[in-house]
């Protein structure tokens, strides 16, 4: 009983940094780098993405016994794509200021890698609960990267964190850090931390 | 073989099913959501009606020659003229709500509602975060101008005249686009509203 | 707006992979060799040009019609997979040396966010059904541009010092925004 509870909490666990979906495999990058200007961005594209990943892992994972192999991957994306269809009217329903600065990016969580990875790695062929236990984690991993990058971007970019000023008039701006060049430094810089990271642990 | 066939309709049936299912939870959403997202646009369109248009407490809609014009009144008097201007910008399209006086001669305010330009040069249209006491300054300079004979974009130099506005430093396309669809759409409100018979209330 | 500017816009001011970062997955697995990312590029580019086409089509001579739009995001994703497993397919039969070049490449494609994101970006910008083809023509171009640019970096790279926690994917990030910040220079090239 001991034993299955730690590895439940590990299943959790596993997708905030050891098997981060962002820092350690890089998977869905697109939206990682395309959507961090803001960190108010970065969350809720890290909330729509970790909905359709539960979602889709709860459905797949119920009905993994049911779809056959062959077309396990055209019935996958069918699921995926309805799922981010519904939080994209959801967001243009309730959230238009959010929805309208996501833009394409919404509809993009389609071929998110790291959606379509877990179902095929993961929920094809566990439990229902572990399905939801993975995507939780993942889900939770992949936010916390987008919502960290955000705050880094948009304090040297605008000087704000999520709209709040924090740096004075005397901070001139590094424009770079909101354009596209900026997201891919600061991912670069962020990946290099995370090797560093893990570099010390592994020799302490 | 029998198995083959029989493996293959059990492909088709599955693929049916869930694309069936796809199919009705989304048009369940669909008939959820699409009021919402109908309702957001209108209210965008309210706020920007009244942030282009001189400080009024009515408003009343009207179409002439197909066009549709949003009026302001303080009080009986009429204040000011409002109508959308459509065209393509660098990318795509740029939707902007446009204030005039009623005799359509000067410019009150303009906002841009939708535009899909290049994300930290075009996009400075609607919000230049490198300017950050005043991130709205390229619609800012509309207010007030006279587009007589029609507006110009100048580059790198300060607005002399009164229907100059300066273009953004490395968006000078977007810049121009927008001028450009203006001076046609003030064209051809003038036209509408001028010479428009029917009027209808909405 | 003519078709010029958008075959430029598409390939060099707004790159694909460098200002909307579409496709970075192949960007960062496919860009150590040039030969590769060349083959790469190519099926890019066949493939982007065959389904702007049909996903215009499935747009405005479909959903529209019917009101479907919500049903967008879903057959816009099952045309491409579908596309792209057909054009595997016909290659295969039609020539083996193209398939030895292409073919590895198409499975791989069909989860490039580069191809979804070019049918959503032509719905978006209300392009018509030949402003669409030069679209894709010249999303696949610019892909492809800065597939093969990385692939040359990075096979000198190899032999580079590169600090130790940066090496791999961080330093092909930092690689990737010095691209970037190059590429923001086009943004002048057609300023009238």
């Amino acid at each position: 009983m001991a034993k299955k509870q730690i590895s439940i909490w590990q299943e959790i666990v596993k997708g905030l940094w050891r098997e981060n979906p962002v820092l350690a495999t890089l998977l869905g990058l697109c939206p990682t780098l395309a959507v961090t200007n803001t960190a108010v961005n970065g969350l809720a594209m890290g909330l729509a993405t970790s909905f359709v990943l539960l979602s889709s892992s709860l459905f797949i994972s119920s009905l993994r016994n049911f779809i056959p192999h062959q077309v396990r991957i055209a019935s996958y994306i069918v699921i995926i794509a309805t799922f981010v269809t519904v939080a994209d009217r959801f967001l243009a329903g309730f959230f238009p200021a959010i929805s309208q600065s996501l833009g394409p990016y919404v509809p993009l969580i389609v071929v998110n890698c790291l959606i379509l990875g877990r179902q095929e790695a993961f929920s094809s062929k566990n439990k229902i609960s572990r399905s939801l236990l993975d995507g939780i984690g993942m889900g939770l991993g992949f936010s916390l990267v987008l919502i960290a990058l955000g705050m880094v971007r948009e304090l040297l970019g605008s000087g704000s964190i999520f709209g709040i000023t924090l740096l004075g008039e005397w901070f001139e701006p590094w424009m770079v850090m909101i354009l596209p060049p900026g997201a891919f430094l600061t991912l670069g810089f962020f990946i290099a931390i995370a090797n560093w990271i893990n570099d010390r642990r592994a020799t302490a | 073989m029998t198995q083959h066939t029989s493996g293959s309709g059990k492909m088709v049936l599955v693929l049916t099913l869930i694309t069936a299912l796809s199919g009705a939870i989304l048009a369940a959403w669909d008939s959820y959501t699409a009021p919402k997202i109908t309702y957001h646009r209108e209210q965008a369109l309210l706020v920007a009606i009244s942030q282009v248009l001189p400080a009024h407490d009515s408003t009343r809609t009207v179409v002439l020659n197909g066009q549709t014009f949003y009026e302001a009144f303080a009080g009986d008097s009429l204040v000011g003229v409002g109508f959308q201007a459509l065209g393509n910008g660098f990318q795509g399209q740029i939707r902007m709500m446009l204030g005039m006086t009623p005799d359509l001669e000067t410019i009150t305010g303009l906002e841009i509602l939708e535009q899909v330009e290049t994300p930290g040069l075009g996009t400075k249209i609607a919000h230049d975060p490198s300017q950050r006491s005043d991130p709205e300054w390229f619609t800012k300079q509309f207010n007030g101008l006279l587009p007589s004979p029609e507006l110009t974009v100048i580059k790198n130099a300060t607005p002399t005249h009164s229907n100059e506005i300066q273009a953004i430093t490395g968006a000078t396309i977007s810049s121009q686009a927008v001028v450009r669809i203006l001076n046609q759409q003030i064209e051809s409100a003038r036209q509408a509203f001028r010479t428009g018979s029917e009027v209808v209330h909405g | 707006m003519n078709l010029f500017l958008i075959f430029i816009s598409a390939a060099v001011v707004n790159n694909f992979v460098l200002s909307y970062f579409l496709g970075i997955c192949p960007f960062v697995g496919v860009s150590r060799k040039v030969s590769s990312a060349v083959s790469m590029g190519l099926a890019v580019i066949f493939v982007m040009a065959i389904s702007s086409v049909f996903t215009w089509l499935i747009y405005h001579l479909i959903l529209v019609p019917f009101n479907m739009e919500i049903l967008e995001y879903v057959s816009f994703i099952l045309v491409i997979a579908s596309l792209v497993q057909l054009v595997e397919m016909f290659i295969r039969k039609v020539s083996k040396p193209l398939y030895d070049t292409l073919g590895i490449y198409l499975p791989l494609i069909t989860t490039n966010c580069a191809i979804l994101g070019l049918a959503l970006f032509s719905v978006l910008r209300e392009y018509n059904f030949i402003e669409s083809l030069v679209f894709g023509l010249g999303a696949g171009a610019g892909f492809t541009l800065a597939l093969v640019i990385m692939a040359g970096i990075r096979e000198e790279l190899d032999m580079a010092p590169v600090p130790k926690y940066f090496q791999g994917a961080a330093i092909t990030m930092i690689v990737a925004g010095a691209l970037a910040l190059a590429f923001m220079g086009f943004a002048g090239l057609i300023s009238i």
